[in-house]
């Protein structure tokens, strides 16, 4: 009987920790939007721009994605073999090169219309949330994994009309890894991105 | 003749397809490493059957050159030429005109709701929307985010796995199912029924013209998205055919 309430007494205190946890970090829907609205702000604010969209939206997108857990999960398994210094190297360039990619797609032109739909809840720290992005009189479905991490939401993935942006690196790095290990990923990457500055 | 051997092709590679060999050859990784990705998290590498890979590369290569030289500059032309408005329009018209695909793939997959919807949707655009040229379905909740279907996704819901992946020229990444699919809605393309020839003084070039508005206009949304791929790509084939597998998985189990 004692041991029927210590367990109900220790999962009603786990439940209320967690809800805790979840309150004190927000909706994960209302900072996503707080995210994108704040990326927008910048690209359409109807100014010239004075330096590259990719440096202007660096600050919003560091606080929103994880890139931490993106890298990993991007190299895979392969991952734990990394040295620290190649795990720190290889985060700050594919963290590079998200950046990069994400602000290339902006251009001049009408603002994009964004219409949430409810979030998936995928497990109590991961949600997905679906968007609509009507853009140029095309519409594309954008969905967003958030993730508690470090008790914030933070952006995991980006899966735009079904392709994950995680599963498609992956696909890069995994076989670069069985050829050439972290040398490989790390050249590659930084080949990469010599080549996206110089066509800047 | 031409339509009689597509049609053979067509049937011919929908057989092979039902083959259970296409389903055997479509299993996930078998290596260590991809074992150890499954274990470690959802992202884990899914092989993609792709026994043509070196004539495969070769033929993106070819493309990656025909994209760049040939129709990226027929694209920028027309930009230049074609107000956004008219693009839009061009898209929208081209898309409604299209609705036999959306509507025989759904009534083959049992989606007998959506097919539904998709008949409302071509009414509401054709009627109220000059004949397809303005997107009123956008203002009516139920038609206005219907996902788009076609015989190849068809064929995905029955089970037929992808087959060989394929890279065809011109037309860029595919699969054996895909390509079948890809014949079928050539059929099912009302453009492609010579409608007008029943029109009084029908030159042969109306209906070329039609098909060919129809590919530009569609050119500068394609190459973008494209581009956009191979920008963001540390190995553009793979980066292109990955997303190309999760698109057409994405679009078969909506």
């Amino acid at each position: 009987m004692r041991s029927i309430r210590l367990l109900f007494a220790s999962i009603v205190s786990f439940a209320a920790l967690s809800a805790a946890t979840v309150v004190q970090s927000g909706d994960p829907q209302q900072v996503l939007r707080s995210g994108i609205d704040e990326v927008l702000g910048i690209v359409y604010s109807g100014k010239t721009p004075t330096q590259p969209f990719s440096v202007l939206v660096r600050p919003v997108l560091e606080k929103n994605f994880s890139f931490d857990v993106i890298t990993r999960r991007a190299v895979g398994p392969g991952w734990r073999q990394f040295s620290l210094a190649q795990q720190q190297r290889t985060t700050v360039l594919f963290t590079e090169l998200v950046i990069h990619t994400y602000a290339d797609r902006f251009e001049a032109g009408a603002q994009p219309g964004i219409t949430y739909a409810a979030p998936v809840v995928l497990a109590p720290n991961k949600r997905e949330l679906p968007t609509t992005i009507d853009y140029a009189g095309k519409k594309y479905a954008v969905a967003y994994r958030m993730e508690l991490v470090s008790d914030q939401w933070r952006i995991c993935d980006v899966i735009i009309e079904g392709v994950s942006m995680i599963s498609n690196y992956r696909a890069q790095f995994d076989p670069m890894f069985q050829h050439g290990g972290a040398a490989e990923i790390i050249r590659s990457l930084e080949e990469k991105l010599v080549q996206i500055t110089a066509v800047k | 003749m031409k339509t009689r051997s597509l049609q053979i092709l067509f049937w011919l590679g929908l057989m092979i397809l039902a083959l259970p060999l296409g389903r055997a050859q479509q299993n996930p990784l078998p290596d260590a490493a991809a074992k150890a990705a499954a274990d470690e998290d959802e992202y884990a590498v899914v092989k993609i059957y792709d026994p043509l890979e070196p004539f495969n590369r070769t033929m993106f290569k070819f493309n990656d050159g025909l994209y760049d030289y040939v129709f990226q500059p027929i694209s920028k032309g027309y930009v230049k030429v074609t107000p956004a408005p008219v693009r839009m329009g061009l898209g929208n018209f081209f898309t409604n005109l299209k609705f036999p695909i959306r509507f025989v793939s759904t009534l083959l997959q049992g989606k007998f709701k959506h097919a539904g919807l998709e008949v409302k949707k071509f009414y509401v655009n054709t009627v109220a929307g000059l004949g397809g040229f303005i997107r009123i379905s956008d203002d009516v909740p139920d038609i206005a985010n219907l996902p788009s279907e076609d015989l190849g996704q068809t064929f995905g819901v029955w089970g037929i796995h992808n087959g060989p992946y394929l890279v065809l020229p011109v037309l860029g990444p595919g699969t054996a199912r895909d390509t079948v699919g890809l014949v079928g809605d050539y059929f099912l393309n009302p453009m492609h029924w010579n409608q007008l020839q029943h029109v009084d003084g029908y030159h042969w070039w109306w209906d070329t013209t039609l098909q060919a508005t129809d590919t530009v206009n569609s050119l500068p949304e394609l190459l973008k998205l494209y581009d956009e791929e191979k920008k963001a790509a540390l190995d553009p084939y793979l980066s292109v055919r990955s997303a190309y597998i999760q698109y057409r998985d994405a679009s078969v189990k909506q």
